[in-house]
């Protein structure tokens, strides 16, 4: 299955990991509100890797499951990883200024959500859209 | 099936199938077949024990064919397929106890064993026939529901009315909204009134997905009004606490419209002659 | 990349025809200010028809334009905000309260033109 890598160092990567995934997201056949939401989602998770971890690894790729297609986002970086992951899913918690709705709008965005995140180490988010 | 059983099976044909017959009218009653004709009923009966006794002596496979074109039209004549798995149930007992009768305990366990996997083979069939009808059924239910799914009407320039009839899951949620914005920009639409009379209930569920639409259309560019508020609904959202105050709301799509003008400018005027 | 900052009369004209990178989206943010301050603008609107997408970031320098503008004294229309891209904000909770909206251009200029006379 293909998958495609961006490594995420500046905000440029920002743009490149957006633009992978609104690639990938047509070719699986998402309609263009469900690119919109896929794009975004990359959006605020990269942006999330460059604010907080500063190098990080965006990878999407198509998945195909049982009788369902979909395409898969993952993020992961050896940052300082998130303290409190209860509080950084809720609505209007930020710690950069911005509008606290980047990690809960991504989960709402997806149809799937997995955070993993210790203290020190890093942080690995798996979010999945799956084609109606 | 070994040919020994299978020889067994075709010397005791007739004992089988009448004491089928005859036990089966048991699991009728259960059923609520009583109202098909006996004639009918027991025509079809017969029919399906020859089928299943005749994969005996022809192989599984020319029964399959039969046996698919049988429950298609059984399903057609709405026969539960629980009435059809009992009936194999009972057709198993049936068939056990009468090989069994003179065997004197000789190859039992074989016979047993021969004669479980050829029914089980005919009740895979059976549900799958079923299962397969059923899952048509409901895709073309979906595919129904998805046609019904709120129109956007355009009633005056910049005005336009969609009217919501039937329960709304999350799935015609998504759609409603995206019928609703693609519609108000290819209408340019001003004002959108969204009519609920035909709603018959407003949950939680069902308040979140029409206030999102309505943020969505100011987004656009556009505003909403919700009509169409019965006075059970009424009661519902604010006993629910569900807050519609950002909202604007009528009561009747009249209403509703006499808003919508003033809020584009313009009025009706009964021409003087 | 700049977006080009185009004057009409007392009002400021935006079609962003490029996708908002971070840096772009605040040099905008910049320029935007800075010719208001220039042209003493009264109302401003931008045009986000070629817009395929919105994140929360583009979001809030967006609504961060509007108050800006408001506080010099500048109107802020937002125009031709796309389906798909409205119900991405909505999913996200991004809901702009306090933003005018409007269809397009012309509707845009339309209701400027109504809230400064009104």
């Amino acid at each position: 299955m293909s998958q495609t890598c961006v490594e995420v160092r500046s905000e440029w990567s920002i743009v490149a990991a957006r633009q992978a995934g609104r690639t990938i997201a047509k070719e699986v056949g998402f309609g263009s509100v469900d690119q919109a939401r896929i794009t975004t989602a990359i959006s605020e998770l990269a942006r999330n890797i460059y604010l907080y971890a500063k190098v990080g690894e965006i990878c999407i790729e198509k998945v195909v499951e049982a009788n369902k297609v979909g395409v898969k986002v993952s993020a992961s970086d050896n940052g300082p990883g998130i303290k409190d992951l209860r509080r950084v899913m809720e609505d209007g918690y930020t710690t950069s200024g911005g509008l606290g709705a980047g990690l809960p709008g991504v989960k709402r965005l997806m149809d799937e959500f997995l955070i993993d995140s210790k203290e020190g180490e890093g942080t690995k988010i798996h979010a999945v859209k799956w084609l109606r | 099936m070994k040919p020994s059983v299978a020889k067994l099976i075709e010397t005791k044909r007739e004992i089988i199938s009448e004491d089928w017959l005859k036990k089966v009218e048991e699991v009728r009653r259960e059923h609520h077949l009583e109202n098909i004709s006996d004639h009918v009923y027991t025509n079809t009966n017969k029919e399906f024990v020859e089928i299943i006794l005749n994969a005996v002596g022809q192989g599984q496979e020319s029964c399959d064919e039969q046996l698919s074109g049988f429950t298609e039209r059984l399903i057609q004549l709405g026969w539960p397929l629980s009435y059809l798995t009992r009936g194999l149930q009972t057709f198993r007992k049936v068939i056990l106890d009468t090989l069994f009768e003179d065997q004197e305990g000789k190859g039992d366990f074989e016979i047993y064993y021969e004669v479980e996997s050829w029914v089980d083979e005919i009740v895979n069939t059976l549900v799958n026939e079923y299962s397969g009808s059923w899952e048509n059924t409901v895709f073309l239910q979906k595919m129904a529901l998805k046609e019904l799914s709120a129109p956007l009407i355009p009633v005056f320039e910049h005005i336009s009315v969609m009217p919501l009839i039937g329960t709304i899951d999350t799935e015609r949620a998504k759609l409603i909204m995206e019928n609703l914005l693609n519609g108000v920009i290819e209408h340019r639409s001003q004002v959108v009134l969204i009519d609920i009379t035909g709603v018959p209930v407003v949950d939680t569920m069902v308040a979140n997905h029409i206030i999102q639409a309505s943020e969505a259309v100011r987004l656009v560019g556009a505003d909403c009004i919700l009509v169409g508020i019965r006075p059970e609904i009424a009661q519902t959202i604010v006993n629910l606490g569900i807050d519609l105050s950002k909202f604007p709301t009528k009561s009747t799509l009249k209403k509703g419209i006499a808003s919508a003008l003033e809020m584009t400018q313009k009025k009706i005027v009964k021409i003087e002659n | 990349m700049r977006i080009p900052i185009l004057k009409l009369k007392e009002y400021l004209l935006v079609s962003v025809q490029i996708e908002l990178d971070d840096q772009t989206a605040l040099q905008f943010q910049e320029d935007i200010l800075n010719k208001i301050h220039e042209e003493g603008s009264r109302g401003v609107v931008i045009d986000l028809t070629s817009v395929d997408f919105i994140d929360s970031f583009i979001a809030k320098v967006l609504g961060d334009v509007v108050d800006m503008s408001n506080l010099m004294g500048a109107k802020v229309v937002l125009t031709g905000i796309q389906p798909a891209v409205a119900i991405t904000l909505v999913d996200m909770g991004i809901l702009m309260h306090g933003v005018p909206t409007a269809l397009d251009l012309e509707q845009g200029l339309e209701k400027l033109q109504q809230e400064l006379e009104g």
